[in-house]
């Protein structure tokens, strides 16, 4: 049971990271696209700490983001993308005006 | 071994690793927030940090890097750890073992750490093995075979 669909726009979380996670600065505050889902896995922030039995599970969706909307001095094509891979906790829906 | 110009030396040589610029930074009495939300920063994710230019080089696996590896899988499949628990543990060496040691290097130094943490093996346990080895290996690399 997946909350995101391919196509569907999303914002990463701007929230504080305490000691591991696996959500890059980089990404935070950032709408891009899921392009893919991934199998449900225990989430980073848990599995850090073997908590492999007792750990929340969570989708994982592959979301991919314009380059240019990441970095302000990119110097590569306007049609660059990055991809990386959020848990469904890290996501939520993207509003009307974030590009 | 260990004279006190041989400590001087090796505690300068980690001094010298800092970039040419940087901030004092020795167990401050005050903390600004930025200046903690820099430092809490998790080191593995290095986009977008600053950096220099690092050469290509076309390096083949070492044996101790295959060994390395292949020690680090089985202690997963053997339930001691599993890979996010060793990324964990890789950032919090800090920084300065964090970017100083070699990829596989760090690998094997949280491996041994964590089997100190979670009461596998202790610390002199280690050390003996360690010194066990490099007396066998004392002519060389190579001098006593493969540990």
């Amino acid at each position: 049971m997946t909350k995101f669909e391919i196509g569907d726009r999303v914002t990463v979380k701007d929230a504080t990271s305490m000691f591991h996670t696996r959500t890059q600065a980089f990404i935070r505050g950032h709408t891009g696209v899921v392009v893919e889902h991934r199998p449900a896995w225990v989430i980073p922030e848990d599995e850090a700490w073997g908590r492999v039995d007792d750990g929340r599970t969570e989708p994982f969706y592959v979301v991919r983001f314009q380059q240019t909307d990441l970095w302000p001095r990119y110097t590569g094509y306007e049609i660059d993308t990055l991809e990386t891979e959020c848990s469904e906790r890290w996501l939520e829906p993207a509003g009307e005006a974030d590009t | 071994m260990n004279s006190p110009a041989e400590f001087e030396a090796q505690a300068n040589r980690v001094a010298g690793y800092g970039p040419l610029h940087h901030e004092e930074m020795d167990s401050p009495y005050y903390l600004p927030n930025s200046a903690f939300d820099a430092l809490r920063h998790v080191l593995h994710d290095v986009g977008g940090q600053p950096a220099l230019p690092v050469a290509y080089e076309e390096k083949v696996e070492e044996d101790w890097e295959m060994s390395t590896y292949v020690t680090c899988e089985c202690l997963g499949w053997r339930g001691v750890w599993n890979s996010e628990e060793r990324r964990r543990a890789e950032n919090d060496l800090g920084a300065t073992l964090y970017f100083g040691l070699p990829y596989y290097a760090r690998w094997i130094t949280v491996a041994a750490k964590t089997l100190i943490n979670k009461g596998l093996i202790t610390p002199d346990e280690l050390s003996a093995k360690i010194d066990e080895v490099r007396a066998r290996t004392a002519g060389g690399p190579t001098a006593g075979g493969r540990s």
